[in-house]
């Protein structure tokens, strides 16, 4: 049995198919009830992890994606990590350090957010909104982290404003 | 009260359906819209705004009470489509009412995006 304010986590390696992401958002959901009290925080937690999954399947050069969800159990707010790992499509990485730069130099990330929807109103390829998503709609940081193996993996962490400083 | 027939589509976990009532509107989508159904909530769109414009109508109805998520891409179509509705003509334009269910969270803060994208055009309908 665990207490509260220890972390609980599970991690998730799959060559998708697109139709998994939403089974897996159902099922990291049904984890998220288990060890966090905040039906918000939940479905903001829910949303994160599919755009954050979508994003890795979408622009996965192999297939290939891992997931990690970390909680710290019972906390209000909710502290959550969610981190996707991927090897990602050559030239798909300098989009995403764009994209990722453009959301850490937003002065408010709703305000981003209504900037992204602009600009995407008129693509045709790609919306360009799941990160800026994440962090207007889920209230989570996004930021690329440095993967710690010799693989061309790369992974997008998102969490919480409370997760930042909680140890690995 | 007349089915529209063209704007309905049924594939794994999402479906669509349509209905004209007193010259306005109304589009139910329910499931899921995620990365697969993104051609589908496309061509339903494409359809729902060809026949606005056609008809003349001043208001839409999106029924997303049974709607259990919709992701980016899907969003995108959805900002895609106001932004026609915006840049169409004044007498061209018609109002887009979005029939939300407080029971499905992410709801309120996605169509509060749409709102505040296009408030001139956008209405929320909470029940």
């Amino acid at each position: 049995m665990m207490a509260d304010g220890e972390v609980a986590y599970f991690e998730l390696q799959f060559k998708p198919n697109a139709e998994l992401v939403s089974t897996v958002r159902r099922f990291v959901s049904e984890f998220y009830e288990r060890v966090c009290p905040d039906a918000d925080a939940i479905s903001r937690l829910a949303l994160a992890t599919h755009e954050l999954l979508e994003n890795a399947v979408k622009y996965s050069f192999d297939g290939e994606t891992k997931l990690r969800v970390e909680v710290v159990r019972g906390t209000l707010p909710a502290m959550v990590a969610v981190r996707a790992w991927n090897q990602a499509l050559p030239g798909h990485l300098e989009t995403l350090k764009a994209s990722l730069e453009a959301l850490a130099n937003a002065r408010d990330p709703f305000e981003h957010y209504q900037a992204c929807m602009r600009s995407s109103a008129k693509k045709t390829e790609g919306s360009g909104l799941g990160l800026a998503r994440i962090a207007a709609e889920a209230e989570m940081v996004v930021k690329l982290e440095p993967t710690l193996d010799s693989s061309n993996r790369i992974c997008i962490l998102t969490h919480t404003g409370t997760w930042e400083g909680q140890a690995r | 009260m007349i089915a529209l027939e063209d704007l309905s589509t049924s594939t794994n976990a999402f479906s669509s359906s349509a209905f004209e009532s007193d010259g306005s509107l109304t589009l139910v989508l329910v499931g899921d819209a995620s990365l697969t159904k993104i051609e589908s909530m496309q061509a339903v769109i494409d359809g729902l705004h060809a026949l606005a414009t056609q008809m003349g109508t001043k208001a839409v109805v999106v029924d997303l009470t049974k709607l259990d998520f919709m992701n980016s891409s899907c969003f995108k179509v959805f900002v895609s489509w106001i932004n026609q509705v915006q840049d169409a003509e004044p007498a061209k334009q018609y109002r887009i009412c979005l029939r939300s269910n407080p029971k499905l969270l992410w709801q309120r803060r996605s169509l509060h995006a749409l709102q505040c994208f296009a408030a001139e055009l956008i209405s929320i309908e909470t029940i």
